[in-house]
């Protein structure tokens, strides 16, 4: 129990530390960097050249996205080796890390999909993390999130649509799947299977627009935020209200993707006829 | 009491997420009636059946979220 009250208090120095870096690192910025420099379309701090303009990628640099894309992908692939690298069953500081966010994940598709729903831990363990690696990136100056781009966001919203009814149609077969599309009343059918149809084309562009919307929203106000550094009161106001606010988004935004990603997969694999009576 | 804190903001997450999901069908209806009516020269009929199919799937989804919502205890 003390063991765990220590490493509690650690991990929340740890968190103050590095909330107490981000704040100054923007002040730094705030200070010290034209407004020119913080502007929404400012250079990225980091630069790939453009080594596939042979497959028609235009432009002399990488695009942003896909270079901090690669950036959250080598943070993952590293956090991850560093946690299972040497595991113990007193677990060592990454493992501990390792061992919080999986229980997490645990825990949620216990409760949102039942029995069973530990199976897609790959699909939203992967997703969640790199949503919630590439948002909070975003925070730090210089760095762009990829989540701001509608891009990363349509990837993101179309692996999840094809792999819920992936998981469905491997479940229940292809014309059960199907028959779950056409409502309760056999002379509706046609109508509810269209419906049901547009409807499900829905998700991917819900999913990706949220999540694209909220974060290029944030990230825009606060570069016009930072952009008025000079006049000293918007600066205030990034500080104390905007950069918490951002920091929640992406919290939130990570959190309402998962879920839904895994309300669609419950739909997909539930052992009902698709007779949804509310 | 720690089960009473998280779920409730569950259900404030999801509810946020409703207002998307109409306008999303209903964009996507009309997109894909007027791709039909595109590919099989009927101007105006399939653009105003599937858009009013898309309102009716954006509702749909709507009214299964709410009543979700009000099924849980």
């Amino acid at each position: 129990m003390a063991a765990e009250t220590t490493e509690r208090r650690m991990s929340g120095k740890t968190f103050g530390l590095a909330l107490g870096g981000l704040v100054l690192a923007n002040l730094l910025v705030g200070l010290f960097l034209s407004p020119r420099h913080v502007a929404l379309q400012h250079t990225p701090i980091v630069q790939i050249p453009n080594f596939l303009a042979f497959l028609g990628v235009p432009g002399a640099w990488m695009p942003p996205q896909v270079t901090f894309t690669w950036i959250v992908m080598g943070i993952l692939v590293l956090g991850s080796w560093a946690g299972t690298r040497s595991l113990k069953a007193v677990p060592g500081r990454m493992q501990n890390v390792a061992e919080v966010a999986l229980e997490a994940f645990h825990s949620l598709l216990d409760q949102m999909i039942g029995k069973g729903g530990r199976d897609y831990l790959p699909l939203v363990g992967t997703v969640g993390l790199f949503i919630l690696t590439s948002n909070l990136m975003g925070q730090i100056p210089g760095f762009q999130a990829p989540t701001a781009n509608w891009n990363t966001t349509v990837a993101l919203g179309v692996t999840v649509y094809v792999l819920y009814n992936v998981y469905g149609i491997r479940k229940h077969g292809f014309l059960k799947y199907l028959k779950h599309f056409c409502g309760p009343v056999w002379w509706l059918a046609p109508i509810m299977f269209v419906i049901e149809f547009i409807g499900h084309l829905a998700r991917p562009v819900s999913l990706s627009i949220r999540l694209f919307g909220n974060i290029f929203g944030e990230e825009s106000v606060v570069a016009i935020l930072l952009g008025l550094t000079w006049l000293v009161m918007p600066y205030l106001i990034f500080l104390v209200v905007m950069l918490p606010l951002s920091l929640f988004t992406a919290v939130v935004q990570t959190f309402v993707f998962i879920m839904l990603t895994m309300v669609y997969i419950a739909g997909a694999v539930e052992e009902g006829h698709g007779e949804e009576h509310y | 009491m720690e089960e009473q804190g998280p779920s409730a903001l569950k259900e404030l997450l999801r509810l946020s997420t409703i207002g998307v999901g109409l306008v999303a069908a209903t964009a996507i209806g009309l997109a894909l009636g007027y791709f039909l009516d595109w590919l099989l020269g009927t101007r105006p009929w399939l653009t105003l059946a599937f858009t009013i199919f898309g309102i009716a799937a954006g509702f749909l989804n709507l009214f299964r979220d709410v009543g979700l919502l009000k099924r849980r205890p």
